[in-house]
């Protein structure tokens, strides 16, 4: 390929990545709806354009599969047939292929030969023409040529051929593989003889690797035309070098030269010769030759060569990381609207030094006025550029109908997953990482959740399953859920399991809520046997520390015999929170609000020094550890005595901790700048920020205070 | 001045390749996303005053099709004249004589040739 497309690789990646989610929905909705041809066109089209990109990048595996893929698409397009739950999961599986070709290629590795590739292509051949007549190629000039769509080979009489096949020298250096030609023409018939023929091999020492020295007859017996035939074989030897002979008639059959279909293009427009054309459709060479050669002539030896080629894909692997992450899509309208919005501030910037240039204190209500302004500019600025990182959460929902639909066959149940609020946007960054949790919720929801159809029924429950996911906006939250219909989490088996783990006594009395927090500590399973879902005890201890590490928190709603909601709530963003401001001496620090539960101002008699227990508070009857935040930090505070300071009940992770401060200043959005990235981890300080006037104000850690009252108890002991 | 070339494509990937060619070879290049918005670029350009040199589209895309919107061209008396160049994946005679038909001045296959591309279009360039 001439000219430098490198460019536009980054551009064809993320394209193709939305034809695939457009491929794997689309069957989806297909399998509901067969008949939907918008889906089917858009679907086709998809994988047209896989098709059509994937040569120019080198990427010929792929663009060879998504031919096959086309092929067997093309009939259902036109309605010859229509897509049976077989045809969708063949589909299905060949959307993950492709998928798989595209990630190898993201990450520069060649996929050529693979077998799951194959695989997948000799199925989707063989279901073709059970669905089509070979389709896409020209009606052949035999009886059977009118047949519009019978379903099944095109020609009348089992007729023989000999075939004597000569291929290319180049023949491997186009990337074909002769041995899946061969098989490929088997797949038309019955091969019932097949010898190779070794005579244009030269010496050994003359031999050239690279080369195809090899040629074949064979005797197939078939149901096909022999234009089938031929078009196994199209461009593969050079004139001449495909013969193909019917044995039981006398004549052979017309078989000339396998040349490659002129050139489209000159046959309309002009007389130009251009033989590259032909051979861009298998132009591609593969990539160790040079190794190869190497070691061919000792230069290397093949330990040395495949350390090197080891160290290149290492290279080529991380360089292709780095690019990957380095560039996103955004939605031109946003774009657009922050041009404006920059160049309103630009207008407001130059009104306000016109008014400086010359000021006098009767401009004083213009300057506020301007000021307003000014503030309203930088804060619908701050949020456009915040939306600029915004996704809608569809993006991490897309693959759960494929999930669920997979697993509801894997576990042998009816399950439906209904979806709503999948426009919710929030961050990218946060998109990426609640993938993970919510695919650990929904598994746990169809292995566990959902009861077998016989119990349901038995229980006067339809006997299809659902599992609601839902998205939503709260308070400056987002909000998703994970609902499902099932049989509700079992209280005694939860706290039967716990005592036998130990992770309690038979004594201790729990409340509901703590009794389901349970299933969130590590190590923690109920299920009787070990299915290949889950029930391995990973899971949801990993799904709620990965809620926690962007800040979030999950809760669980249970009614036995009438299902499960998890709720997980997640800033819009990592970068900004919402913060309450504190004074502790002279010194201002930031609590995240999402973990005040609420402040208190305690009477002398509430605080309490237990012995184990160290110094806590009574609160309605609950007794929680104190930290006095001056200690921690070793600050000269206003206040020693907790009735003269105000207590801040902080929460993180279902535990409880007290901290002592001097006052509460009030209320606001800080942008986290990490300490660890500029200085080293401070304990219990989770990040910085800076404030109003300036001065830096530190974002105190809940969980690393908690664990440090949780040193003091011990200490007490 | 140079000559301007309307790509009409609905995958970026291609229609972004396409136009860097062309702008490399030095023409001028405008881009549409399907057949419906190639009618929209070319009315406005019209209004302009000005009207692409040479046409090239894709056959598969959403909304209008290539084969249709060589159809509507041949249809605009400002546009009727100006070639249209298929350049498509599917290279089957019965693909192509359905262009022919609808009015297509040449045919050019993906994945394209970048030399081949500006031969025909120097060719057919008015």
């Amino acid at each position: 390929m001439n000219g430098d497309y490198s460019k536009f690789l980054q551009t064809f990646f993320e394209e193709v990545t939305e034809h695939l989610s457009v491929l794997e929905s689309g069957l989806l909705t297909l399998e509901q709806n067969p008949d939907d041809v918008e889906v089917l066109n858009r679907i086709f089209r998809s994988v047209h354009t896989i098709k059509g990109a994937g040569p120019i990048f080198g990427f010929t595996t792929m663009s060879r599969f998504a031919h096959k893929v086309e092929t067997l698409l093309d009939p259902l397009r036109n309605r010859k047939c229509s897509a049976t739950r077989q045809i969708i999961d063949l589909l299905l599986e060949s959307a993950d292929c492709l998928n798989m070709l595209v990630e190898a290629a993201k990450n520069g590795t060649v996929i050529d030969e693979n077998k799951t590739v194959l695989d997948l292509e000799a199925r989707l051949e063989t279901c073709m023409t059970v669905t089509a007549p070979a389709p896409g190629q020209k009606p052949a000039p035999g009886p059977s040529s009118s047949a519009p769509a019978p379903p099944a080979p095109v020609t009348s009489a089992r007729q023989a051929y000999q075939i004597s096949w000569t291929p290319g020298e180049d023949l491997f250096q186009r990337g074909l593989n002769p041995l899946k030609l061969l098989e490929e023409m088997g797949r038309l018939g019955t091969v019932t003889s097949c010898v190779l023929a070794t005579s244009r091999l030269p010496d050994l020492a003359d031999l050239d690797p690279e080369r195809c020295y090899l040629s074949w007859t064979c005797t197939l017996e078939t149901d096909y035309p022999c234009e089938d035939i031929e078009s196994v074989f199209e461009f593969t030897a050079p004139p001449g070098g495909l013969t193909i002979t019917a044995l039981s008639s006398s004549s052979p059959v017309a078989q000339p030269t396998q040349e490659p279909d002129p050139e489209p293009a000159r046959s309309v427009v002009g007389e130009e010769d251009d033989p590259q054309l032909a051979e861009v459709f298998f132009g591609k060479k593969s990539e160790h030759w040079l190794g190869a050669i190497l070691v061919e002539q000792k230069a290397v030896t093949p330990v040395q060569l495949a350390k090197a080629l080891d160290r290149q894909d290492s290279l080529r692997a991380k360089s292709k990381e780095q690019k990957a992450e380095a560039s996103m899509r955004v939605d031109t309208e946003k774009v657009d609207k922050l041009v404006n919005l920059v160049g309103e501030l630009a207008i407001t910037q130059s009104m306000l030094s016109t008014l400086g240039g010359h000021f006098e204190i009767k401009h004083l209500p213009i300057l506020q006025e301007r000021l307003l302004q000014l503030a309203r500019n930088t804060q619908e600025i701050q949020e456009r550029v915040m939306g600029i990182r915004m996704l809608p959460i569809s993006a991490a929902f897309n693959r759960f109908p494929r999930l669920v639909r997979d697993l509801s066959t894997k576990v042998g149940k009816n399950i439906q997953l209904l979806i709503s609020g999948e426009e919710t946007e929030l961050d990218r960054s946060v998109i990426e990482s609640i993938g993970d949790p919510l695919t650990h919720l929904l598994r746990n929801a169809c292995d566990h959740g959902l009861e077998p159809p016989e119990e349901r029924v038995a229980a006067g429950k339809p006997e299809q399953g659902t599992i609601r996911l839902n998205a939503f906006h709260e308070g400056g939250k987002i909000c998703i859920t994970v609902e499902d219909d099932g049989r509700g989490l079992n209280r005694d088996k939860i706290l039967a399991k716990a005592i036998e783990q130990r992770m309690i006594t038979g004594n201790d009395t729990l409340s509901d809520d703590q009794v389901w927090a349970l299933i969130f500590r590590p190590g923690f399973s109920t299920a009787e046997k070990l299915t290949d879902l889950s029930g391995r005890g990973v899971g949801m201890d990993v799904v709620k520390r990965n809620i926690e590490e962007l800040s979030g928190i999950v809760t669980i709603k249970t009614v036995t015999g009438r299902g499960t909601i998890f709720t997980l709530k997640l800033p819009l963003t990592l970068a900004i929170i919402e913060g309450m401001t504190i004074r502790v001496g002279e010194d201002t620090y930031i609590v995240p609000l999402l973990s005040i539960l609420e402040s208190i101002q305690p009477k002398a008699d509430m605080v309490k020094t237990l012995i184990g227990k160290g110094e806590v508070v009574n609160v309605r009857g609950a007794f929680y550890p104190i930290v006095r935040l001056y200690e921690v930090f070793d600050l000269q505070p206003e206040h020693k005595n907790p009735a003269e300071a105000i207590l801040l009940i902080l929460e993180t992770e279902g535990e409880r901790v007290v901290v002592m401060v001097d006052e509460i200043l009030g209320q606001q959005q800080v942008v986290i700048k990490s300490i660890e990235e500029n200085f080293r981890k401070v304990d219990g300080v989770a990040g910085a920020t800076i404030l109003g006037d300036g001065t830096v104000g530190l974002i105190l850690d809940v969980r690393g205070l908690v664990k440090l009252a949780r040193q003091e108890q011990s200490i007490a002991v | 001045m140079s000559r301007v070339i309307l790509v009409v494509d609905d995958s970026p990937t291609m229609r972004g390749m396409v136009s860097h060619t062309l702008n490399e070879a030095g023409f001028e290049t405008k881009e549409a996303e399907n057949g419906k918005d190639a009618l929209i670029k070319l009315t406005m350009m019209e209004e302009g005053g000005t009207k692409p040199d040479v046409i090239v589209t894709d056959i598969n895309m959403p909304e209008m099709d290539g084969i249709e919107l060589v159809k509507e061209i041949r249809k605009l008396s400002a546009f009727k004249h100006v070639p249209v160049l298929v350049l498509t994946t599917d290279n089957t005679d019965e693909k192509k004589e359905v262009g022919r038909a609808a009015g297509a001045t040449g045919w050019l296959v993906k994945p394209f040739d970048s030399d081949l591309i500006l031969k025909v279009i120097r060719k057919v360039l008015p």
